[in-house]
């Protein structure tokens, strides 16, 4: 009742896709499956390791989310039926992915360091594989036609990455709407892509936050504070040249396996949607409409 | 019976008609949207996103084919082999398969000659 309550926002931003998916219960199911995995994964960790001296950080990290949702009870793993109802299909490659990435590398996941187990290259193309897949990528779509984030005027895109600029292009089109904005990256190599895409769809790509010399309506940050060394800076510059924050981020309070799975893609460190609120407000935005807290925060600030 | 509904070719501006099925709007209905590779008069293939309306909610040009002599190695992970194999047969879709198929040979999933 408490999530449902929570996340009511999202009927009125994201109506289809819930519907698509199936509503309410069906994100119950997601979570349903999403622990059934969380469990096959613990009990092929355990098959390498004691769960008393978890030798990596992504072992360790692995147990303290184990334990978080219920799925070890101390160093007990109690068991998770694999529920009787198959997930929506539209999820069918994220699970394939956890399959691939974590579960079939769970061994070498708590014996090595993670650039052993999956080497940058891979990692990069993982991380492609998985923001590019046809569910991410319709969440995000449905996030920014659901907020209504083009008809607020231009935007800037905080670490866009090469995807995001293509799902608010798609936003855009899904509203009808003029496509204003521009794309931030701090990591030269996606930077690269970046300008390609830019040149093709017209928006301006910036690498770094130096380069921005302009000011914006609404900044948008989708999915960025996990991946941040310092993600306070980044709303704090985002409020010096923008009126308006969009912020989604998945966060620690429904922390799920999908955590792990970033995190074995380089992800930072989880935050909460508290801490997201916290941080917002010390760097001088003030909440104006908060749709969901967990495990996807959206709100925006002004 | 079937569904016709007008679209623009993103790349020569021609006007061209697509012919909706049920299979496809009840698609559409399942999964929030439906793609259907359509061509325009003048031969350009367009990827469409159709909603669960009948409605077209994007356009995009069909790039070129990849390379026919590449090939998926063992190194792809199974739940990248079924897209990788689909942009190998068909080209790139979009710009993200475009990334996708650079970042897979930099991973040493696709080996091209």
């Amino acid at each position: 009742m408490r999530y449902v309550l929570g996340n009511w926002g999202l009927r009125k931003i994201v109506p289809h896709l819930l519907r698509s998916i199936g509503g309410f219960s069906a994100l119950r199911l997601f979570s349903l499956w999403e622990d059934y995995y969380l469990y096959v994964l613990v009990k092929s960790m355990f098959q390498c390791m004691e769960c008393e001296k978890p030798p990596t950080s992504f072992a360790k990290m692995a147990l303290e989310l184990a334990r978080r949702r219920r799925v070890l009870d101390g160093c007990r793993p109690k068991a998770v039926e694999q529920p009787k109802r198959p997930y929506p299909q539209l999820l069918e490659s994220y699970f394939h992915m956890l399959e691939d990435v974590l579960i079939g590398r769970a061994c070498d996941l708590v014996a090595k360091p993670l650039e052993d187990v999956i080497p940058d290259e891979e990692a990069a193309a993982l991380y492609q594989l998985f923001v590019s897949s046809d569910w991410y990528s319709a969440v995000r779509t449905a996030i920014h036609a659901g907020v209504g984030t083009p008809k607020r005027g231009r935007a800037l895109l905080i670490g866009a990455g090469t995807q995001e600029p293509l799902d608010y292009v798609k936003a855009c089109q899904v509203l009808n709407a003029r496509c204003d904005f521009a794309a931030l990256e701090v990591d030269e190599k996606i930077y690269r892509d970046l300008e390609r895409l830019a040149a093709k769809y017209g928006f301006t790509a910036y690498l770094g936050w130096d380069s921005v010399k302009e000011t914006f309506d609404i900044a948008i940050a989708t999915n960025v504070l996990n991946w941040a060394t310092d993600p306070s800076d980044i709303f704090a510059k985002a409020r010096r040249v923008a009126k308006e924050l969009l912020v989604t981020q998945g966060v620690v309070e429904g922390m799920s396996i999908l955590f792990l799975l970033t995190v074995a893609l380089r992800a930072q460190r989880p935050v909460s949607w508290r801490e997201v609120e916290g941080i917002a407000r010390q760097a001088g935005w003030r909440l104006e409409e908060r749709y969901a807290k967990y495990p996807l925060y959206i709100a925006v600030f002004r | 019976m079937s569904l016709a509904i007008k679209f623009r070719c993103p790349v020569c501006g021609t006007d061209a008609t697509l012919a909706i099925t049920p299979e496809l709007l009840k698609q559409a209905t399942e999964k929030g949207a439906a793609r259907v590779t359509a061509r325009c008069p003048r031969g350009h293939a367009v990827l469409l996103t159709i909603d669960q309306y009948g409605y077209i909610r994007s356009t995009i040009p069909v790039q070129e084919a990849a390379k026919p002599d590449c090939e998926i190695t063992d190194k792809a992970p199974p739940a990248a082999q079924q897209r990788l194999q689909a942009i190998l047969e068909k080209g790139p879709a979009t710009d993200a398969d475009v990334i996708l198929l650079e970042k897979a040979k930099a991973a040493g999933w696709v080996i091209c000659v």
